[in-house]
């Protein structure tokens, strides 16, 4: 037994199978799942077995003489037949040259008693035949056959089919529809023996090849090999040896059956699951779409508003650190609406809003995730493409928490008073008590001009009072010229501010995306590019 | 029948006749079976059973001559009787008014009740059962000695079913019988069967389940069936008899039909499949009534075969070698790789008073042949079966096989004729092999009332096998109801979800999350909330209307994506719950599993409306506090957003918005806003998710199921049928 040397071309359309079969549960079909699994186990089974025999096998419908067919062939009357219908109830085989033939037989799980072995050395002119397992096999077509599968399963796993039709049922449905139409593209391993040609006139036969010719081609068996044959008169029994036995000769019906299979196979998968346009389809989330679901997950999260009243806030609160005081002196004694209503507590809570607290909206998060699996998914086939947008969501449950706890520890501290307002605030208030002094100065320099001590002489001076009020004017416009000041320094820097916790946000939020929804995201869409990647090397 | 040539008597005979030795009535009927056969007699006779006084007539006044041939379609009447007895014998006796329509119709239904009749009788009279059933068979077999062994059989199964029926019935049924007025009976009948057309002939099974292609088809045979035969056989009973040959190709269906018609009528040869249009030979007297009848109205005639007359057309040929009275219809195979044959085949045989199936020594034991005999056996057609192409070394072997096979079928009791492998001249066979045959077409064409029987032996087969295809079809229609109302209590169980999933949001408080959150710290921590309450006596300052614009914005955007997320998760529901229902689920589903492209958009303007109409609320109805009022001027636009925050805080009544609102508003004035901006908003998403589930309505109206009546109509037609019956 010698290992079969596949010709380049059927070992990587397996193996592009066997990844077909790896990645397709859940998204193919899965009878055709089963069925490519089917078919490498079969090429696997096959492979190991002799590559030296070649399994032959007669099927047909019933009394269509696939049983005197056999006998004829090998020459003995080995499986009996009769006038009874149907009459080959198991299957038969007989083999040419015995070596190694009995694994074969085994897999093909033909009993003990229904094998047969031709001695090859004893048949001169038959050495051609050496490496032949013929199989005479039950029918496909009687009431019997409506609950046994045998048929159905050799014709399967037979190397080469020679399908045996009589003129009575050359054209039955049931070997056409099930069978014929079914083995486009198994030209080279199907043979047609037109059996019972003795019971028609040349004239006769020659019609009816070409009308069996016609049907043939009409239903995608392009170059059917048929053979007229007579089990009764023997005629015609030598050509199908010879085409019998250039396919043993050969020894590559076995291969070739297996590239007409896969060939099959390949068609269907690729009419349930075509490669078309899915190839374009993008094998990993571009920039874009990243920045897309970033920005769309930051509104979720409201990161600009975040900026935006952390940006206020600090200005609000700031007015009352480097604010010129005066204006808010002012306003303690208007009357607050707070407190007649009684409601100082809300006021204090209100004002105690001191930490800006970030919190992802779950709604948004899941519609920013849809969005981008919608994006992704134009061109797919829809089991794909609820995979992906499942891969998507798979972490969608948790994502707002994440993002809200992630997100919460760069919140910005809202009663943060950096020192400069501090300083700022001593120098209002040395601005403020300047400002009384001088208001004193003038009080006593008008009141009491002549009644001072003299070490208080200087305060009576009345030349120095308008300098005194120009002074006091200076640092009413001091006040205010700082508040100002100070005020646009504290704008600037919040806006600064803003813009580093918004980048830093963002950081944060890409970094969650990423992991959370990018990466599942990638992994389906690997697959998916993976698996049509394996589906055209598959259609080879 | 009296030409009938000596027939070799039929394994039934000999067992019959001894026993029938010792019964009275069987000794009179060979002569008298000249008689019976003239259709002129048989009025007259009729007459007589109706009038006869008393138990005794039938017996005596209706020997075995007249009772044992009509014995079929009398027994027939038995069954139904005993079903009926108990209730509406009125139904039976309509069922056998119908056939008492014109001609020899006439003769055989009331003999159908005296021989009917004569069962009781004896059953009385004798002293065992066993006895009166082996003088029935003597009866029938002695009467009809002449006839066919078949005949034979057919009326030991009648026997068997005669005791029973003798049991139940009551003797006085006769006289019921024929007090019905045939023509209004045979009236009913054809409207019961126009009704039930009616009704087949809408139907249509728009989902694409399992079963639905075969309803179809089903549907389609039926209205075939009705239209070609049902209607034209109950409208003319007396019409020649239509005896469609059958069988899979290649097994010598014409050159049968050639070799009876001693005429080339239809093609035959080597190729598969060979006939294309169908072949009707009858008598040239018969000619007329097919050329125009209604049997088949579908079909085109054509005198002969034209090239492209395809599969809608019958050739039909005069001949006069056919006896008068049948017609042979050469039909296309039931097994070839042309499907269309089948189906021109079975449309066909639907259409046959008698089937002829014909198959092979090779072929006898494919499973298409023994599906069509299973029909045959179902539809209690009448039927014979010819063996062709048996090796005449291998005959008997084949023969005892197929008959084993046949008797397990339970048809071991048909007629059958074997021909033998014989060389085929001309597209005939010799004329030797069709000998029985044409022996049984010649009794089958002077027997009027043998033929009548089996015409409606076939009939009642026929509208018998309506009371399981009708309501098989009105299963399949109430299937199709059910599977939509399930579609359509998917959609709604999946909107309803996404409704209560955005009350959930608006209760839990997810509102505010997000932007809304920090829009809220904005506009309070920046003081605009003080500010946006004023003291009465001053004017306002100025307004930060962008951070309110805003707030507004974020509140929207917020309610819009809860609404968006769940109408998305809805649409995705629905799409995969009628996808995992079933494959045509998916299919209907297709382009529907996201939400449409507007729902965004209206959305938005719902939301819009619905703040505008809060806005509205708080602003009419807010003014309730007196106490504040006098304190207190407000702005109702911060005001409304205020209070939808305070809203959608969930149970988080002590936070700080709802505290405010509450001592502004009033806690009275605050409850009646919230149900009714509630409410109304509830209302607004509603009517957004009716639209969106309309979708899936309109792809489930479109795909054309009929409405729950349908099947009732079924119901009740086929009722009305048995009640005309």
């Amino acid at each position: 037994m010698t290992t079969v040397t596949t010709r380049p071309g059927l070992a990587p359309r397996l193996s592009a199978l066997t990844k077909v079969v790896e990645l397709g549960p859940g998204r193919l079909d899965d009878k055709l799942v089963s069925e490519a699994q089917n078919l490498l186990l079969r090429a696997g089974d096959r492979l190991k077995l002799s590559s030296e025999h070649t399994v032959v096998a007669l099927a047909g419908g019933t009394g269509s003489g696939k049983s005197s067919l056999f006998n004829a062939v090998s020459g003995l009357e080995l499986s009996p037949t009769g006038v009874r219908r149907p009459t080959t109830a198991r299957t038969h085989a007989c083999v040419w040259g015995l070596e190694g033939a009995a694994p074969l037989l085994d897999w093909l799980q033909i009993q003990w008693r229904h094998r047969f072995a031709r001695a090859s050395a004893l048949d001169k002119g038959e050495s051609q035949l050496h490496g032949l397992i013929l199989l005479d096999l039950p029918d496909h077509d009687s009431i019997r056959a409506l609950t046994d599968t045998e048929a159905d399963r050799l014709i399967g796993l037979a190397d080469l089919v020679v399908w045996v039709l009589d003129p009575q049922k050359y054209a039955d449905a049931s070997t056409h529809r099930r069978y014929v139409t079914e083995l486009a593209g198994h030209e080279a391993v199907t043979v047609f023996a037109l059996n019972q040609a003795d019971r028609l006139s040349a004239e006769e036969l020659a019609e009816l090849v070409i009308d069996l010719n016609d049907l043939l081609r009409r239903e995608g068996v392009e170059h059917p090999s048929v053979v007229p044959t007579s089990a009764v008169s023997g005629r015609g029994i030598e050509s199908l040896k010879s085409v019998i036995a250039g396919a043993v000769s050969r020894r590559r019906a076995a291969i070739q059956k297996l590239e007409a299979d896969l060939h099959r196979l390949e068609q269907r998968l690729t009419q349930s699951m075509p490669v078309g346009e899915a190839l374009d389809v993008p094998a990993s989330v571009d920039e874009a779409r990243r920045m897309g679901l970033t920005d769309a997950l930051c509104d979720a999260v409201g990161v600009p508003a975040v900026g935006e009243a952390m940006e206020n806030v600090y200005a609000e609160r700031s007015s009352r650190w480097v604010g010129w005081p005066y204006p808010r002196w002012l306003d303690r004694f208007r009357p607050d609406p707070i407190k007649s209503l009684r409601l100082q507590d809300v006021g204090d809570e209100i004002r105690g809003i001191t930490t800006g607290s970030v919190s992802a909206q779950s709604a948004e998060v899941a519609n920013a995730v849809q969005a981008l699996a919608d994006g992704l998914t134009g061109g797919m086939h829809p089991v794909w493409r609820s995979a992906v947008h499942r891969a998507a969501r798979s972490e969608l449950g948790a994502l707002p928490r994440t993002l809200t706890e992630d997100l919460t520890e760069v919140a910005p501290r809202l009663d943060r008073v950096p020192g400069w307002w501090r300083a700022l605030k001593v120098w209002q208030y040395v601005l403020v008590a300047a400002f009384g002094v001088g208001l004193v100065w003038l009080g006593v320099g008008l009141l009491l001009p002549g009644r001072l001590p003299a070490s208080l002489q200087l305060l009576g001076d009345t030349a120095a009072l308008p300098w005194v009020a120009l002074m006091m004017a200076s640092v009413l416009g001091l006040g205010i010229l700082s508040g100002i000041a100070s005020r646009n320094f504290v704008e600037l820097g919040a806006s600064r501010e803003r813009e580093r916790l918004e980048r830093e946000m963002r950081r944060r939020v890409a970094s969650i995306a990423e992991k959370a929804v990018v990466e599942p995201v990638e992994r389906e869409l690997g697959r998916h590019h993976a698996f049509y990647q394996a589906m055209r090397s598959l259609a080879g | 029948m009296r030409d009938a040539p000596a027939r070799p008597v039929s394994v039934w005979d000999m067992p019959v006749r001894d026993a029938s030795g010792p019964a009275k009535p069987s000794d009179a009927p060979v002569g008298d079976a000249s008689a019976q056969a003239k259709p002129d007699d048989a009025p007259i006779r009729a007459a007589d059973p109706p009038e006869p006084d008393a138990k005794q007539a039938p017996a005596e006044a209706t020997p075995a001559d007249d009772w044992a041939p009509f014995g079929e379609g009398g027994v027939d009447a038995v069954p139904a009787r005993a079903e009926d007895a108990s209730g509406e014998a009125d139904g039976v006796s309509v069922g056998d008014g119908a056939a008492v329509d014109e001609g020899d119709a006439d003769a055989w239904a009331p003999f159908g009740e005296g021989g009917v009749d004569a069962v009781p009788a004896q059953a009385e009279d004798a002293s065992g059962e066993a006895d009166d059933v082996s003088a029935e068979d003597g009866a029938s077999a002695d009467a009809d000695t002449g006839a066919a062994s078949a005949e034979a059989e057919d009326d030991l199964d009648e026997a068997d079913g005669a005791p029973a029926g003798a049991e139940d019935v009551p003797g006085e049924t006769p006289g019921e019988v024929e007090e019905e007025l045939p023509a209004e009976a045979a009236e009913a009948l054809t409207a019961a069967l126009g009704a039930l057309r009616e009704s087949v002939a809408g139907l249509q099974f728009g989902l694409d389940l399992p079963g639905a292609e075969e309803a179809r088809q089903a549907r389609a045979d039926l209205q075939a069936q009705l239209d070609d035969y049902v209607l034209p056989r109950v409208r003319t009973r007396t019409a020649p008899a239509l005896i469609v040959i059958a069988g899979s190709t290649g097994a010598g269906k014409s050159t049968l039909v050639n070799s009876l018609a001693e005429k080339n009528v239809s093609r035959t040869g080597v190729r598969r499949p060979t006939t294309g249009v169908p072949v009707l030979v009858c008598h040239p007297d018969d000619r007329q009534w097919f050329a125009e009848g209604e049997l088949l109205g579908g079909l085109r005639r054509l005198d002969k075969p034209e090239p492209g007359a395809g599969m809608r057309s019958v050739v039909v040929v005069a001949t006069e070698k056919l006896p008068q009275g049948v017609a042979l219809l050469d039909t296309p195979d039931i097994d070839s790789v042309v499907e269309e044959h089948h189906e021109i085949a079975h449309r066909m045989l639907d259409a046959a008073d008698l089937w002829i199936f014909v198959t092979t020594a090779a072929r006898y034991a494919d499973a298409p042949a023994w599906n069509l005999l299973r029909l045959a056996k179902e539809r209690g057609a009448r039927l014979a079966i010819v063996l062709s192409r048996v090796q005449p070394k291998a005959r008997e072997v084949v023969l005892k096989h197929f008959v084993r096979m046949l008797t397990e079928y339970g048809l071991g009791e048909i007629d059958r004729f074997v021909i033998e492998e014989a060389a085929v001249t001309d597209g005939r066979l010799p004329d030797s092999e069709v000998t029985d045959l044409r022996l049984w077409l010649a009794e089958l064409s002077v027997d009027d009332k043998r033929r009548a029987q089996a015409v409606r032996k076939t009939l009642n087969g026929v509208l018998d096998s309506f009371r399981t295809r009708v309501p098989a079809l009105a299963k399949q229609l109430e299937l199709q109801v059910a599977f939509r109302s399930e579609l359509r209590g998917d959609v709604e169980a999946a909107y309803l979800g996404a409704l209560t999933e955005v009350d959930k949001a608006f209760r839990s408080g997810m509102i505010i999350h997000g932007e809304v959150l920090a829009r809220w710290q904005d506009f309070a921590g920046s003081g605009d909330l003080m500010r946006s309450l004023q003291l009465r006596k001053r004017p306002r300052s100025s307004q930060a209307p962008e951070r309110i614009t805003a707030f507004r914005g974020a509140l929207k955007a917020g309610l819009e994506s809860v609404i968006v997320a769940a109408a998305g998760r809805a649409a995705e529901e629905v799409a995969g719950r009628w996808r995992h229902r079933a494959e045509v689920g998916g299919k209907l589903s297709e382009g529907l599993e996201r939400p449409s492209d507007e729902l965004v958009r209206h959305a938005g303007r719902a939301i819009a409306s619905w703040q505008e109409h809060v806005i509205e609320l708080v602003r009419t109805e807010g003014v309730a506090k007196r106490s504040v009022s006098k304190l207190v001027s407000f702005d109702a636009d911060s005001l409304s957003l205020i209070f939808m925050v305070a809203m959608f805080s969930g149970g988080r009544a002590e936070g700080v918005p709802h505290r405010l609102v509450k001592a502004l508003l009033g806690a009275e004035s605050l409850r009646g806003i919230g149900s009714k901006a509630l409410s109304d908003l509830r209302a607004r998403i509603g009517m957004l998710f009716d639209e969106e589930s309309m979708r899936y309505v309109q792809a489930l109206d479109s795909a054309g199921i009929p409405d729950e009546s349908a099947a009732t109509h079924l119901y009740q037609a086929t009722y009305n049928l048995e009640v005309a019956r």
